[in-house]
């Protein structure tokens, strides 16, 4: 087990800066994922770490050992690439086995091991065939089985599932988190879909145009995105723009909201005193309260149409000149022009200077 | 420097055609009437004009993008170009003041869009030197740095230096002349440029015994023009052939279609000397052209000297284009044509104004391979015996008495390679940047094809298939005259005098077989360093990215296909004679001590180094950089990754490519002769199937067309085997 620390790494190609000034640090056995629009720099990132591009500025850490200038063959990570890069050439057995035969570990306890990695991945009895008679699903598992079976110290995943369908993504999802879970392996997890990254992590970074925005665990990220990029990148939100009027901590402010013409008590990431700010609200932060209880962040508003979506019902809700969008159990029942009181905790929404 | 963005384009491309033809007629004008001053201002007028146009907004990016005035523009470079160069007077520079303001405003917009690039180049990031060299140290290891120096040391030493050398030998002049001498007798003498011919006549009437023949042997305008002429005139001619056989094969169903199609790749099969002997024959006046046309008219007729060249050229490399021509065709995306039929074009409109502009790129791929394989051809000068062309006078500065070659030959070779190298590289650009946009758009698709009709029908069978079946003549002729079916002295076919016994004795009689010893061996060592050299120069390429470095590389291990084979004999002589004095690698040493086979073996491995390289590189771009950065990641060194993964992966390319390779040395004949000629013993085929003259006198033809065949079939096995083995498309000529 190890622990990745990159500080303030920076790639250039061209004039393109793909990787600008990153430091962040990976725990052992840690789940973490760094997540980004297209080009924002996340496969660099990842190939930073493997060894494969040499930062132009910055140091890489594994535990306390600088690898920055080490060659990618002594690093002992193990990358699963996104098109799998199996050699077409070699069976599954030897696909598998040539981690283990260039560390000169003996045939029969390569056999063995072989055969833990597939029995690992849920992939018996393919050893003999050859890469391309297989699914994707079975080669994003042999590709896997290929990383796991050397015990690499860092495992580095690269969008392993962007070429599977819908339905194998979610199974391949659950099985390659409780491996990560059960074999304990430092992972670093390249996607751009927010639901793989939000169910699987233990913490994300969340990366534009280079730079790292956000570091956090998926919950946090969620409902306190630091940036109105965060917000709307991880799902959908309310913006609102309101002013502060005091501060309680300091995480807590005092905001009044121009559109709601009502002061709520919003988190903060904190150094906002005064001045005008966003507010970030996630639909799913409306709670329906029945009475006006004498609580604050109570708003008051009038149903404009709802949707069943089947696990949720989507509305719209008119609140002064503000409409909002709001996620209520799917068992609710509301009408179109039903008055309704919404109630928002504090801590899922977020203040951000503006 | 005026905005060529401009979004009010004042002036268009036909506005620069107008100024030009007044340009073009005021010094026709000048020329009848005697006014010199008429030439000056013609000039002016056709630099000053356009660019002031390009100033005040010309829609000059059509230049660029436009596949078919793009294509204008190159040819209008080089053509003016060779106009000033050779100062030619009279209509063909009149035709170069008219090409002038596209010349003139195609650089300057190069000149202006270059700056901007500068301007932009300098606003990206800049690095320190020193972290640019760690960045680059990183990437490499052992056998990359040893890759990328046995590269580079190779075509530096074998390829550069020699042809350095032979330019440094062309600036050899006697004493008391200026340094540039030897090229000022090429531009200048009547031998090379001969503007008048005192009304001499392409062609005459002739009594050979009582036989009156039509004799065309062409106009002789000095050895310089005459190589040009010939080699626009075969190129023009192959790529009118090749467009028009590739278009109806390509785009029609007719029956009898594929024996068509495999007839047409005939003359591809390359028998040196005894092909053309063979066409020699076909044009005598003997032949069945003759035999018509006393039927006729009355009188024989006969295709010889700069004419014989040129037919015979003609017809051994059309099938050039015609391959090139068929493939572009079949990768045009039909819905192009179905989106033009849709807007109304229809038949030779949608033909000139969509089909023909999408396959121009790959066409004229094919159409410069042509200019430059006629302009360094030997085999039909040396059968046609036409001293009067610049291939001609090199090879003969390796067969004179005094086994010393001059330095004007030097000075010429360095034009010839001048003149195919700019071709070469103008072609290469301009095809470059369009089939790039054919292939982005993807996809496959399924040719059109659609039956013809009654007309046309008659078309194919009255025209075409004569035609093929003819320009298929001279290779069916080989195997003829190898068998003794055919006399060798004119066309008469005699089937019943049918033997094997020229073909046995190749084998049997040691003086003859002592060549195709030598072809074989040379060619089997040649091959496998070409194979080596291709692997270390395309792995190198592929993966390692050092700026000037590794695309100089890549230029290098390419640019041998437009080098003529004369001028690499040229720089090997020059060069083993200049640096290796003395030793049995100097090419004067004398006919018993200079080791010709080791000078043979390098030149071929340099020479057709670039048909092995497009196989195996085509294989490296096969192998995608994550299978070797998968296995780096395992904890593999690059040696494992190289010889244990990406090998095996592309090993089929690296057969195919060595295959490939095995037929374009044996079939090898500019070094082959020259060099060769310097140690008879040590010669090989080709060197053998020269002697179809021996001091004037045929002799031994009978011999030449039986090694004609043997070779026709390593071709035929070659083919298969790559085709049907290796499930590789063979790589032909071009493209
Ligand atoms: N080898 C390279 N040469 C030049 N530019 C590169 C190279 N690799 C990446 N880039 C550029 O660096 C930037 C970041 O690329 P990177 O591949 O890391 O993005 P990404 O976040 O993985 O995107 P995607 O989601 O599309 O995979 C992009 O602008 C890309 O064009
Ligand atoms: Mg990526």
């Amino acid at each position: 087990m190890t622990r990745i620390k990159l500080e303030n790494v920076t790639k250039v190609f061209g004039n393109t800066i793909a990787v600008d000034n990153v430091s962040l640090e990976i725990n052992e056995g840690e789940f973490f994922t760094i997540i980004g629009p297209s080009g924002c720099g996340k496969t660099t990132t990842l190939r930073i770490i493997a060894g494969f591009e040499l930062p132009e500025q910055g140091k890489i850490y594994f535990d306390d050992q600088d690898v920055t200038y080490l060659k990618p063959y002594h690093r002992n990570t193990a990358m699963v690439f996104q098109n799998y890069a199996l050699w077409p050439h070699m069976t599954v057995y030897d696909n598998i086995a040539y981690g283990l035969r260039l560390r000169k570990v003996p045939e029969e306890e390569i056999k063995k091991r072989v055969k833990w990695a597939l029995e690992l991945v849920d992939l018996e009895g393919v050893e003999k065939r050859y890469p391309l008679q297989l699914s994707g699903g079975q080669q994003q598992r042999v590709a896997l089985a290929r990383a796991l079976v050397v015990e690499p110290n860092v495992l580095l995943l690269d969008e392993p599932l962007s070429n599977l369908d819908a339905k194998l993504r979610v199974e391949m999802r659950e099985e390659i988190k409780s491996l990560q879970k059960r074999l304990k392996i430092t992972t670093v997890y390249v996607t751009h879909d927010q639901l793989e990254a939000l169910s699987m992590s233990d913490r994300i970074a969340v990366m534009n145009k280079g730079k790292v925005l956000q570091i956090d665990t998926p919950t946090n990220l969620y409902f306190k995105p630091n940036s109105l990029f965060v917000a709307s990148f991880l799902g959908r939100s309310n913006v609102l723009e309101g002013r502060v009027t005091g501060t309680l901590d300091n995480s807590m402010v005092r905001v009044y909201v121009d559109q709601l013409d009502k002061e709520l008590i919003i988190y903060t990431h904190g150094g906002i005193e005064t001045g005008k700010v966003h507010v970030v609200i996630r639909p799913e932060s409306f709670e329906l309260v029945e009475d006006l209880v004498d609580r604050d962040n109570i708003i008051e508003g009038i149903i404009e149409d709802s949707m069943f979506l089947g696990d949720k019902i989507e509305a719209r809700v008119i609140s002064g000149p503000a409409k909002l969008t709001i996620y209520l159990p799917n068992k609710t029942i509301v009408r179109q022009g039903q008055k309704v009181m919404l109630h928002i905790p504090p801590d899922r929404m977020v203040a951000l200077p503006a | 420097m005026a905005n060529a963005t401009n979004t009010t384009d004042h002036y268009k491309i036909r506005d620069l055609l107008l100024v030009g033809l007044i340009g073009a007629v005021l010094y026709y004008i000048g020329v009848n009437y005697n006014i010199p001053d008429l030439d000056l201002i013609a000039w002016i007028l056709a630099i000053i004009i356009p660019i002031s146009m390009y100033k005040r907004g010309l829609d000059v990016e059509k230049l660029k993008y436009s596949f078919s005035l793009s294509f204008l523009s190159i040819v209008s470079y080089l053509y003016v170009f060779m106009v000033l160069l050779l100062r030619l007077p009279g209509i063909p520079k009149a035709i170069s003041i008219l090409l002038t303001p596209i010349v003139v405003v195609s650089f300057v917009y190069s000149v202006d869009t270059y700056l901007k690039k500068r301007k932009t180049a300098r606003q990206e990031i800049k690095l320190p030197f020193s972290k640019k060299v760690k960045a680059t140290l990183y990437s490499l290891d052992t056998l990359v740095i040893a890759f990328l120096v046995i590269g580079t040391v190779m075509l530096v030493v074998f390829l550069l230096a020699p042809v350095l050398i032979m330019l440094w030998n062309a600036f050899i002049t006697p004493p008391g002349t200026p340094f540039y001498e030897n090229f000022k007798t090429i531009f200048t003498t009547r031998k090379y440029i001969r503007l008048i011919t005192f009304g001499e006549s392409p062609w005459s009437f002739q009594y050979i015994g009582d036989e009156k023949v039509l004799v065309i042997t062409g106009v002789n305008y000095g050895v310089l023009l005459n190589s040009l002429i010939n080699s626009v005139i075969v190129t023009t001619v192959a790529t009118i052939l090749g467009i028009i056989v590739a278009f109806v094969l390509a785009r029609y169903r007719f029956p009898g279609k594929t024996f068509l199609r495999i007839l047409a790749l005939v003359p591809l099969f390359v028998t040196p000397f005894i092909n053309s002997y063979v066409i020699k024959i076909l044009f005598s006046a003997s032949g069945p052209i003759s035999i018509i046309t006393k039927n006729l008219f009355g009188f024989a007729v006969q295709i010889d000297s700069l004419a014989g060249v040129t037919i015979a050229q003609i017809m051994a490399f059309y099938p050039i284009v015609y391959l090139n021509a068929y493939a572009s065709f079949l990768n045009i995306d039909p819905s192009m044509e179905e989106q033009a039929e849709n807007l109304g074009a229809k038949g030779f409109k949608l033909f000139s104004t969509v089909t023909l502009p999408l396959a121009l790129p790959g066409i004229a791929a094919g159409s410069i391979i042509v200019f430059i394989f006629s302009l360094e051809d030997l085999g039909a000068p040396i059968v046609f015996q036409e001293r009067r062309l610049m291939s001609y006078l090199i090879y003969s500065g390796f067969t004179s008495e005094t086994g010393v070659i001059s330095p004007e030959l030097a000075a010429l070779g360095f034009v010839m390679l001048f003149l195919a190298v700019v071709s070469f590289l103008s072609i290469k650009n301009y095809v470059g940047m369009r089939s790039y946009a054919m292939i982005s758009r993807g996809g496959r698709w399924k040719p059109r094809e659609r039956k013809l009709g009654i007309k046309g029908l008659l078309v194919v069978y009255l025209i075409l298939l004569p035609l093929i079946i003819w320009t298929a003549m001279p290779q069916i002729g080989v195997v003829l005259l190898a068998f003794n079916m055919m006399s060798p002295t004119g066309f008469y076919i005699h089937p019943e005098q049918a033997t094997p016994t020229y073909f046995l004795e190749l084998f049997q009689n040691p003086n003859i077989f002592i060549y195709i010893k030598n072809t074989i061996t040379y060619a089997l060592v040649a091959v496998f360093i070409a194979t080596t050299l291709s692997i270390i120069i395309g792995y190198a390429v592929s993966r390692v990215k050092i700026r000037f470095i590794t695309s100089a590389l890549d230029a290098l291990s390419t640019i041998p296909i437009a080098i003529p084979g004369l001028v690499i004999a040229l720089g090997y002589y020059f060069f083993f004679a200049t640096l290796f004095k003395g030793t049995p690698l100097d090419p004067t040493s004398g006919p018993t001590v200079f080791q010709a086979w080791i000078v043979l073996i390098i030149a071929y491995s340099i020479r057709k180094l670039p048909f092995v390289v497009r196989s195996v590189f085509a294989g490296f771009q096969q192998v995608h950089v994550a299978l070797e950065e998968a296995a780096l990641n395992l904890g593999a060194t690059r040696r494992k990754v190289v010889f244990g993964i990406v090998l095996p992966l592309i090993l089929a390319y690296i057969i195919s490519g060595a295959i490939i390779g095995f037929i374009y040395i044996s079939t090898e004949v500019s070094t082959s002769i020259t060099i060769g000629s310097l140690r008879s013993d040590q010669a090989p085929m080709t060197y053998y199937m020269k002697n179809i003259y021996i001091g004037g006198q045929l002799a031994g033809i009978q011999y030449v067309a039986a090694m004609g065949v043997l070779l026709i079939l390593f071709q035929l096995l070659a083919i298969l085997i790559v085709i049907l083995g290796l499930k590789q498309s063979y790589a032909f000529i071009g493209a």
